[in-house]
């Protein structure tokens, strides 16, 4: 179970694209330079002593609260959290902040947006960091506070480089979701059903924008070759709304299916719809167009050369 | 490149080679004309199944195409224009609007041979 | 495949030749058959008028790139008559019926960036990109 965290972990950090001139850049802005750097190695030895003692605090503190408690429940995780934890605080007088370093913050930063800690709380922690570290820094050069004073200004500016990063992993993760959510709409398909030999029925749902009006048309294009269809039926009872941009990708379609020998019947007009167009005084020009579906089938099927009779007895035998 | 004009029967077949430029398409043409004439054909079948663009020049040249073989009598259809080509052209606004069509050349037979073509419904 | 390529656009073969190149192109792309076809289809009224009208000229490809999305950029220049008026050219209708038609806005509609530019005596250049979804 860890190790997927890990595993996770570590292909997150490869789909943040950080380079070494965008680390260069975060540096400069947070006007983070080689003086700061020599200061924060400086208080290693400091840090070393106090290591445990700040995390100790640091995870009774998180302790203390509901929200954050809850995701500690699991000793297992905890702990890896608390070894993880200390290794980072360390890191930060390490000196070295390339972006080898930036691959490890990006991934603390994903594991603990894994375990879906909010970044309100992962921020919190920051916060409880930066004042447990002040404190001890005041202590620690009580004879030279100016020195403690920058010392403290050069911590913050480091940190304010991992909180970045570490926004980036949750920003990262939601538009992960987002783009995933987008690509499964994409692929529910609008069907297109051979409901006779050589007719297709093409029920549309919901709102067409742009692109799903140029899949839809792409797929439907396909479906007359490979279905080797004549008629065309286009429900259009679901969708929503019909103004001139969707009348326009309806009429493309149209148009694309006739160059390959496909007649198409938009049917599903409602009074509404119906309404609507001749006010927006869009014209669907020579194209068929019936008021309910049943209508545009039995249309389509006349065309086709279909009869449909109903069996005298409207039963089927049993027995 | 040379069109490959086939006939069968009253109909002649026209094959447009996927590599045919303009000026091969012109020469389809005249050979066309003077086949239907020859032959007496009353139905020609314009094949595109090979050509992977359709702009508005080569749309110009069939439109030119279909419209002298209906000045000497005789019905054209145009076949085989695929999905991406024919997406292609309504983005262009070439809808060949006019031109019978049909999805292949066993689909444009059967359309010649069989009830009359009705030649502007959609 | 190198990421840039001329073609001369002197006869139609020379156009078959552009279009073959531009999909080989943008084969490694993230495009469907349908923009495939659009970016061969717009290249070819581009190269056409170039063959048609500017006797010769050169169409270059190249592949580009903003931020992760690639794309196929198209430009074809020639030092041909040059379009009097661009904006009468860029109007449909214009175009497509009539047999001095450009096919320029229906270029324009099948690529995602498009700019064109030309005065009498200079030549024309169009620049066209299509991006991946």
């Amino acid at each position: 179970m860890a190790e997927q965290h890990e595993e996770a972990a570590d292909r997150f950090a490869d789909g943040t694209e950080i380079s070494e001139q965008e680390l260069a850049h975060r540096k400069e802005f947070l006007e983070l330079g080689e003086e700061d750097v020599a200061r924060l190695t400086a208080i290693n030895d400091l840090a070393r002593r106090y290591a445990d003692a700040v995390i100790e605090d640091f995870y009774r503190h998180l302790l203390s609260f509901e929200d954050t408690r809850s995701f500690f429940g699991d000793p297992q995780v905890l702990q890896r959290v608390k070894n993880m934890q200390k290794e980072y605080f360390l890191r930060l007088t390490q000196g070295n902040y390339d972006l080898a370093y930036v691959e490890d913050r990006l991934k603390i930063g994903a594991a603990h947006e894994r375990i879906r800690l909010p970044i309100k709380s992962y921020l919190g922690m920051y916060n409880f960091y930066l004042r447990a570290v002040a404190a001890r820094l005041v202590d620690a050069f009580k004879k030279t506070p100016d020195e403690a004073w920058s010392t403290f200004l050069s911590l913050m500016k480091l940190t304010f480089l991992d909180i970045g990063f570490a926004i980036d992993t949750y920003i990262n993760a939601s538009e992960r979701t987002i783009r995933a959510q987008q690509e499964a709409i994409q692929e529910l398909p609008t069907p297109v059903l051979p409901v006779r030999e050589g007719m297709l029925l093409v029920p549309i749902i919901g709102i067409i924008d742009s692109l799903r009006a140029r899949q839809l048309t792409e797929q439907l294009l396909g479906s007359i070759r490979s279905n080797r269809a004549r008629m065309v039926v286009i429900d259009i009872t679901g969708v929503q709304s019909v103004d001139s941009r969707v009348a326009n990708h309806i009429v493309q379609t149209v148009e694309a299916a006739r160059l390959m020998g496909a007649r198409v019947i938009i049917a599903g007009i409602s009074p509404e719809v119906a309404q609507t167009m001749v006010t927006l005084g869009i014209d669907l020009g020579r194209i068929m167009t019936v008021g309910d579906l049943q209508s545009g089938i039995e249309r389509a099927e006349q065309l086709l050369g279909y009869v449909v009779t109903r069996s005298r007895s409207g039963e089927t035998a049993t027995g | 490149m040379r069109a490959s004009i086939l006939k069968q029967g009253s109909v002649l077949i026209a094959s447009v080679q996927g590599s045919m430029t303009d000026a091969d398409l012109a020469q389809m043409r005249d050979e066309l004309v003077l086949d239907v004439r020859r032959h007496r054909s009353t139905g020609v079948i314009v094949d595109v199944t090979m050509l992977e663009v359709m702009d508005s020049f080569a749309a110009r040249t069939l439109r030119g195409i279909t419209q002298m073989i209906k000045l000497l009598g005789a019905t054209s259809i145009v076949v085989g224009i695929q999905p991406e080509v024919a997406f292609s052209m309504v983005q262009l606004g070439l809808t060949l609007e006019g031109t019978n069509t049909a999805l292949d050349l066993e689909e444009g037979l059967a359309l010649l041979k069989g009830p009359r073509i009705d030649h502007h419904e959609r | 495949m190198s990421a840039e390529l001329v073609v001369q656009i002197r006869v139609d073969a020379d156009v078959l030749l552009a279009r073959q190149k531009a999909r080989e192109m943008a084969k490694p792309l993230r495009f469907s058959a349908s923009e495939l076809t659009l970016i061969a289809t717009a290249i070819s009224e581009v190269a056409r008028n170039i063959v048609t009208y500017a006797k010769r000229g050169q169409i270059m490809l190249r592949l580009v790139s903003r931020g992760r999305r690639r794309g196929i950029r198209v430009v074809a220049q020639d030092e041909g008559p040059g379009i009097a008026d661009i904006n009468r050219a860029m109007e449909d209708g214009f175009s497509t019926s009539s047999s001095l038609g450009l096919g320029l806005p229906g270029s324009k509609r099948l690529m995602d960036e498009f700019d064109i530019v030309s005065a009498l005596g200079k030549g024309t250049t169009v620049t066209m990109t299509k991006w991946e979804r």
